[in-house]
């Protein structure tokens, strides 16, 4: 591939939404059109219709997790579901790396899901007829894989997941945490560019959902995809997101960086799920330093700018001196006081901070 | 009085009830006459009584507490006139309405959403069927009735012709529509066949060259090379002969495959059943019923997995398909024996049609069940990974229902081996039809053993399909070449041991038999001598006892039984269904069930029918209680459960034949007989769900009941059979399909009911329509009494939330 | 239905003049001729027998079981060649229905007379259970001996399955026996048997319908003494019903295409003609001796070369 292309190709966002809409029932189409675009939820529901994404524009970029936020009936698994197109959009665009992926015929579509995309469910969806290894294998033998390139593979990722000597296991005979990572590892295992997961964790122990958390997180690490994440649960959607979209009755209430929805809700809806979070787990240090003052005296101790205050709070109230803040690039771009810190973590929640 | 009304259910009961004991009352003068069969008929042929009262008469009749005579049977309708015509006029007036109601829909469809012609048949062809229905049934009943009312004499009702008229339409079809000139080399010359004989000779030739490919793989014989050359070339080369196959072969090789499929224990299974059929000297039938269950089976599973996936994929098609599953499935295997012997003709091939017909729908139905169950997300799943519309059928949906698709497969064998004797009555060779020479020469020893051959091919056949089902590779045993092939290079080796053993056989073993190679019927080891010993024993040591308690069922019980069903008028029994079809699933249950009986009035056979249904219903009641009782206690012991489930299996391929002579010695020519052979076989469904039923309580649910501390017999009787009770009553509706079927093999000990006039139909001139129709009057029993369990079952389960 | 006729007219006109030309017959065909093979033994073993002569003459053969009355319809559409036991009184119904429609031709008559009548087991009349038989008036008085428990005291007369002879029974009862007796249809000749057995143990007298040759004849059977037959005695014929059955012929069908595609191997089964004792021979080799079908045709043909051999004129 040249390498212009690649440039090019960053620039562009690789999921990109447009006015989408999926409305459910027979006339979706024509009381859409007649609508003219605002669409209200009550008056289609009398009509027999349901409203499941209503006007969702956004964009994702390379390596970026966008986790879509709602509780359930608020149509962030449909708006999953179109992205990938297992339902089809009532109206609106959707482009996948530039292609208008609503114009794909049957057979580019499958292309681009053999080698573009991949997909966790919530109830884990393995075929209980195949093995651990034999469902990790079959989007690569679906393909057209060879059985031996295609096992092989299958071990690889039998490994990255961490489920070594348990691959001839029937998934009925695997915990649920365990059946998930064979989820995950099948649908890594065409290297996809675009990762589609509905609800992974959901199904799961608290335990072992933080444990899988965890391991998402590596994983994420390590093959920096495209991620779209769907979630009820507020925390995770704070823990693993670059940016959320909250939904409510298919709207997109905001659509923002974790610490900007906490600290600037943008409706009374999503104010109410910032509320009880605790500032210091999404917050990072950027959103509280100030502006370097020559003349202060900094501590020996830096922080980075995108670390989240929680996990640097101890090691900042220890210091009685101000911390330099430091970029990636170990560039001081602030400061950071204790005051802030203690105010953040002991602070009234409601009284607005600066920025 | 508060508790009527809290229950409206039970005082449409009373009512109907009510309704139905008065009506019976009112029976009055006939009450004497129609207690015994064709007593109403013969009276009125000997001039007793008026078949049919005018409509002022009926009134005052009815008004002093007397049926007029057509409310008590519905001799011929008379009184109505209904006639049935598919004179030239009205076959023009159904193709009138046909394209008249075609023409209204594809106009207001066109009105309403622009779409062209070919969108519109995509869409709306399964209309097209509902249209042909009403179009015959306008056309060709409701014109004519119409016509003859106002301009026709008044005379009989022509529905009694309707045999007449469908036997007439299927020879027709059979043998003078649409004539082409085949060439017949062996008379030389030219002859008029009717296409549908071509195409149906054409499939039946195709069939019986598979049945023929595998038996004389099996047997040997020349038929395959006949296939593909000629008989001349066969008599001119003497030497052309397909060898068979040495038993030892066959034996070792099934021994193989078990142990290859899944281990020691179903490798032993195989080995006993085959040597059992070796030693025994039955390997010639038991390969040659093999044959044709070899390709019957696989046929059914294909078909039943076609129209099952067909049907999962389009809504119209299971649409249509539903009722004639039903149909299908209630329709006595007698009945379509004479239709599918004239269109496919005599021999194998016909009998393995006629058990492709009875096996296919219980797999259609196990397979769509399948394939709806499966979750959407694996669904999903399956399109992420980016399947084909061909890999999502065959790689994620099929494989994920296969539960219930093997449910399937496993009818399948068991129907198809329950029907070896059956299809033997159209020319299936093997082990059926020397059954039925045994036993008709009461040696009923052999039966027995020619019974557990039949037993034995479907437990391997079914042992060995599930284990091929749920075999499992190793993808990285990197294997050399010898160990890769081992199965093949085994079977080289078999082959060859085998053929050398048959060889050295021949120098062993004179006198023309090589017990080597194959073992004859009368040189096999025989239990024969015991077995019938032991049934003399049986017969001798009970038979005074059960003398009494025949004597005691028949004439207490059966008799009077009989008698009152006989009695009924048919306005009560109308009434009864009908009400009990409104209290169970309202206006369109009454109206459906309703149907069902009219279909069955309107012919010649309502005593018959009458006298079916006496049968049935005490074989229902009976096998019911048997089948609960014993399936309860079965499932409270894992290891019982699996005991019954067996011996339910083993039933229900042992051809019932073997034990109807001894039954008929113990208890005679009777109804007790028939009925026993119908208990003992409409047992098994009853016991089958009732254990399925109790082992699906959900556990927590049993925990709860032990925690709130009931004790065993509460927790059986409030918890778990309440909430397995649903399931048991499709098991129910089962045994009422089981007993109808066997009702009608009853025939053969001596009946009076719709199965002897069935048998009847085999000779018959009107063979076709009589024999079709008869059926459809079991079949429309035993819809009414499905409809009525299946609306009740699933609004009970809907009621408990189980699914 | 007249195309037919007329290739039945014409099959007919061939063999006539195949039987008037006499030996110049053109070869048969290889195609194999199907025999149908029923569930007795004696009809089964003479399939063999049949078979065997044909494949002596060098024919193919094939066998095919079938029902016994649904064999006539696949005889007129040529799925089965001929049928050599054609009963006049339970098959000849199907018989003439399937002959009426085309198709088939009547291949002769064996010498073999054949009864179909009801009696009692031998030894029913051995313990002199009623006096007077096998005259039919004896059954008049001693109707009680053949009640049933389902016959509501009256005598019962054990019919074969309704198919074979219609009302012919009910009527001869009704006209000869009177109110004190019943008719009741058993499904199939296997329920005869049975009841044989089962009155045998309980001690009761029994009257069923049975026929002659037949392997009952081992044990003794005693055939009811009817008034004479004659041609119209019966009901549906516009008589009173008050006769016993004829003796009956024993015929043989075959295909209409038989003659033509076969000559040789037709012109020798229509002159087959077995007697009661050739046939009792046949199935006895089954019934008593206990040999398989085939076993026993093979060593019937072998004891029996030249009976057969001048009888068809094959190989000779």
């Amino acid at each position: 591939m040249p390498s212009q292309d690649t440039s090019s190709k960053q620039k562009q966002p690789v999921v990109k939404c447009e006015s989408v809409y999926k409305i459910f029932g027979e006339n979706a189409e024509k009381m859409l059109q007649s609508s003219n675009g605002k669409v209200d939820a009550k008056e289609f529901q009398d009509a027999g219709c349901v409203v499941g994404v209503n006007n969702a524009s956004f964009e994702v970029h390379h390596g970026e997790m966008l986790v879509i936020m709602g509780l359930s009936g608020s149509g962030k698994s449909t708006l999953l579901r179109c992205i990938s197109r297992l339902t089809d959009t009532t109206a609106g665009q959707i482009f996948i790396e530039g292609e208008d992926l609503l114009a794909l015929s049957g057979k580019e579509l499958i292309e681009l899901r053999r080698n573009k995309m991949g997909m966790v469910f919530q109830s884990f969806a393995l075929l209980p007829h195949k093995t651990v290894l034999e469902n990790i294998a079959f989007p690569l033998q679906v393909k057209g894989n060879s059985t031996k390139d295609s096992m092989i593979r299958a071990m690889e990722m039998v490994e990255l997941v961490g489920l070594d000597g348990r691959e001839n296991y029937f998934p009925r005979e695997l915990s649920g945490g365990q059946q998930q990572r064979v989820g995950i590892a099948r649908s890594l295992a065409v290297e996809p560019d675009i990762w589609f997961l509905d609800e992974p964790f959901s199904a799961l122990d608290p335990l072992i959902r933080k444990e899988m958390q965890d391991e998402f997180l590596r994983l994420q690490g390590v093959l920096n995809k495209t991620i779209l994440f769907v979630t009820h649960d507020f925390d995770e959607a704070l823990r693993l997101a670059d940016r959320i979209a909250i939904m409510k009755d298919g709207i997109i209430e905001q659509l923002d960086t974790p610490a900007n929805i906490v600290l600037n809700p943008a409706t009374e809806y999503v104010r109410k799920f910032t509320e009880e979070v605790p500032r210091e787990k999404v917050l990072k240090i950027e959103t509280v330093m100030e502006p370097l003052d020559s003349s202060e005296e900094l501590a020996d101790l830096k922080v980075s700018k995108d670390a989240i205050i929680e996990t640097v709070a101890e090691a900042v109230l220890n210091e009685q001196k101000p911390i330099a803040v430091v970029d990636e690039n170990d560039k001081i771009v602030g400061v950071i006081h204790n005051s802030k810190v203690i105010h953040v973590l002991f602070g009234d929640n409601k009284e607005e901070t600066n920025d | 009085m508060d508790y009527l009304k809290n229950n409206p259910k039970l005082v449409q009961l009373g009512v109907v009830l009510i309704g139905f004991v008065v009506l019976i009352l009112m029976t009055g003068q006939y009450s004497e006459i129609i207690d015994v069969r064709d007593g109403f008929t013969k009276a009125v042929e000997k001039g007793q009584i008026v078949p049919v009262t005018g409509f002022s008469e009926s009134v005052s009749m009815i008004l002093s507490g007397q049926l007029p005579p057509q409310f008590v049977r519905i001799p011929e309708l008379n009184f109505l006139n209904l006639v049935v015509s598919t004179s030239i006029v009205y076959i023009l007036t159904t193709l009138l309405i046909m394209a008249g109601l075609i023409f209204n829909n594809y106009y207001s469809k066109i009105q309403s959403s622009k779409i062209s012609l070919i969108d519109w048949f995509k869409r709306y062809w399964t209309k097209l069927f509902l249209y042909v229905i009403i179009s015959i049934f306008g056309g060709f009943f409701v014109a004519p009735t119409l016509f003859t009312w106002f301009f026709g004499e008044p005379g009989t009702s022509s529905f009694w012709d309707l045999p007449i008229i469908v036997t007439d339409y299927g020879n027709f079809l059979m043998y003078e529509w649409f004539p082409i000139q085949v060439y017949d080399p062996d008379i030389e010359e030219f002859e008029d066949k009717a296409l549908i004989f071509q195409i149906t000779r054409g499939i039946s030739a195709a069939l019986l060259f598979c049945i023929a490919l595998i038996r004389e793989i099996l047997l040997g014989g020349v038929k395959t090379i006949v296939a593909f050359t000629s008989w001349d070339w066969l008599s001119e080369n003497e030497w052309a002969y397909w060898p068979a196959l040495p038993w030892t072969v066959v034996c070792a090789t099934t021994t193989m495959l078990g142990y290859a499929l899944q281990g020691r224990g179903l490798a032993m299974l195989a080995c006993f059943g085959t040597l059992y059929i070796s030693i025994f000297g039955q390997w010639e039938p038991s390969m040659e019923t093999l044959s044709f269950v070899l390709i019957a089976a696989p046929v059914s599973v294909i078909l039943g997995l076609f129209f099952g996936v067909w049907s999962y994929k389009s809504k119209s098609v299971e649409v249509v398909l539903a009722p004639l599953l039903n149909i299908a499935q209630s329709l006595p295997h007698f009945s379509y024996l004479v239709p599918v012997m004239v269109f496919f003709g005599i021999g194998d091939q016909a009998g393995a049609i006629a058990t492709i017909i009875f096996a296919t729908p219980p797999m259609i139905r196990l397979t769509l069940l399948g394939l709806k169950r499966v979750s959407p997300e694996v669904l999903d799943a399956g399109m992420m990974s980016g399947c084909h519309n061909y890999q999502l059928m065959f790689k994620v949906l099929i494989p994920t229902a296969r539960r219930d698709i093997l449910i399937g497969v496993n009818q399948v064998i068991m129907q198809c081996l329950a029907m070896a004797v059956i299809a033997s009555f159209i020319g299936a060779k093997g082990l059926g039809f020397n059954l039925l020479l045994a036993l008709n020469q009461l040696r009923v020893g052999q039966a027995l053993e020619l019974g557990l051959c039949i037993v034995i091919i479907a437990v391997v056949l079914d042992k060995l399909s599930m284990a091929w089902a749920n075999k499992q590779t190793d993808y990285f045993a990197d294997l050399p070449f010898m160990l890769r092939h081992k199965w093949s290079l085994l079977f080289g080796v078999i082959l060859l041991i085998g053929i050398v053993l048959s060889y050295i056989g021949t120098f062993i073993f004179k006198g023309g038999i090589n017990y080597l190679y194959l073992i004859p019927h009368t040189k096999g080891v025989t239990l024969e001598p015991m077995l019938q010993g032991g049934i003399d024993w049986f017969l001798d040591y009970f038979f005074f006892s059960l003398q009494d308690f025949n004597k005691w069922l028949i004439v207490d019980i059966l008799l009077p039984m009989r008698e009152s069903y006989l009695s009924m008028p048919v306005s009560a029994t109308f009434f009864l269904v009908m009400g009990i079809g409104y209290i169970v699933g309202g206006i369109r249950s009454a109206l459906i069930v309703g149907l069902c009986l009219l279909f069955i009035a309107l012919l010649e056979w309502w005593d018959r029918a009458l006298i079916t249904a006496y049968m049935a219903s005490f074989g229902v009641i009976a096998s019911a209680i048997i089948g609960i009782t014993a399936g309860s206690l079965c499932a409270q012991n894992k290891l019982a459960s699996k005991v019954i489930l067996l011996l339910c299996d083993t039933f229900q391929t042992f051809p019932s034949f073997v034990y109807l002579i001894p039954v008929m010695i113990l208890f005679g020519v009777t109804d007790t007989t028939v009925l026993i052979a119908v208990i003992i076989y409409a047992t098994i469904p009853a016991t089958r769900y009732t254990v399925e039923g109790l082992n699906s309580v959900p556990e927590d649910l049993q925990d709860a009941g032990s925690m709130s501390g009931v004790s065993r017999i509460q927790r059986w009787v409030k918890i778990e059979l309440p909430l397995a009770f649903p399931h048991i009553m499709l098991g129910v509706n089962q045994t009422v399909i089981f007993a109808l079927f066997m009702v009608i093999i009853g025939a053969f000990i001596g009946t009076e009911d719709l199965g002897q006039f069935i048998i009847k139909a085999l000779s018959d001139k009107q063979g076709i329509g009589n024999g079709l129709l008869l059926g459809l009057c079991v079949a429309s029993i035993g819809l009414t009494v499905d409809h009525l369990i299946q609306t009740w079952a699933s609004r009970r389960r809907k009621l408990l939330g189980i699914n | 239905m007249k195309k037919f006729t007329s290739k039945v007219a014409a099959a007919a006109l061939v063999m006539t003049l195949a039987s008037v030309s006499g030996q110049t017959l053109a070869a048969d065909s290889t195609k194999p001729i199907v025999i149908p093979t029923h569930n007795w033994s004696s009809q089964v073993v003479m399939a063999y027998v049949i078979g065997g002569i044909f494949e002596d003459m060098g024919n193919n053969v094939e066998y095919v079981s079938a029902d016994t009355q649904g064999v006539y319809e696949s005889i007129r559409n040529g799925d089965v060649t001929i049928s050599h036991e054609v009963w006049q009184s339970t098959f000849g119904a199907s018989f003439y229905a399937a002959m009426a429609k085309g198709g088939l031709i009547d291949a002769g008559t064996h010498a073999a007379l054949t009864l179909e009548e009801v009696g009692v087991p031998q030894w029913v009349v051995d313990n002199n259970m009623c006096p007077g038989l096998p005259d039919y008036k004896a059954l008049i008085d001693c109707y009680e001996v053949f009640a049933t428990v389902d016959s509501g005291g009256k005598g019962r007369i054990l019919e074969g399955p309704q198919s074979w002879h219609g009302t012919e029974y009910p009527d001869r009862v009704e006209a000869l026996l009177g109110d004190n007796w019943v008719v009741k249809f058993a499904g199939s000749a296997d329920a005869l048997w049975a009841d044989h057995v089962a009155a045998e143990k309980e001690g009761r007298a029994t009257l069923t319908f049975n026929w002659t040759p037949n392997f009952t004849d081992g044990a003794g059977f005693v055939f009811i003494e009817w008034p004479e037959y004659y041609l119209g005695c019966r009901k549906q014929d516009g008589g009173d019903s008050k006769c016993g059955s004829p003796k009956g012929w024993l015929k043989k069908a075959a295909n209409y295409k038989f003659p033509k595609t076969h000559p040789a191997a037709y012109m020798a089964f229509s002159r087959m003609s077995f007697d009661a004792g050739q046939i009792g021979s046949m199935a006895a080799l089954v019934d008593l001796e206990g040999m398989s079908h085939k076993d026993a045709a093979t060593k019937w043909l072998a004891d029996n070369e030249d009976t057969w051999r001048a009888m068809t004129g094959v190989g000779m």
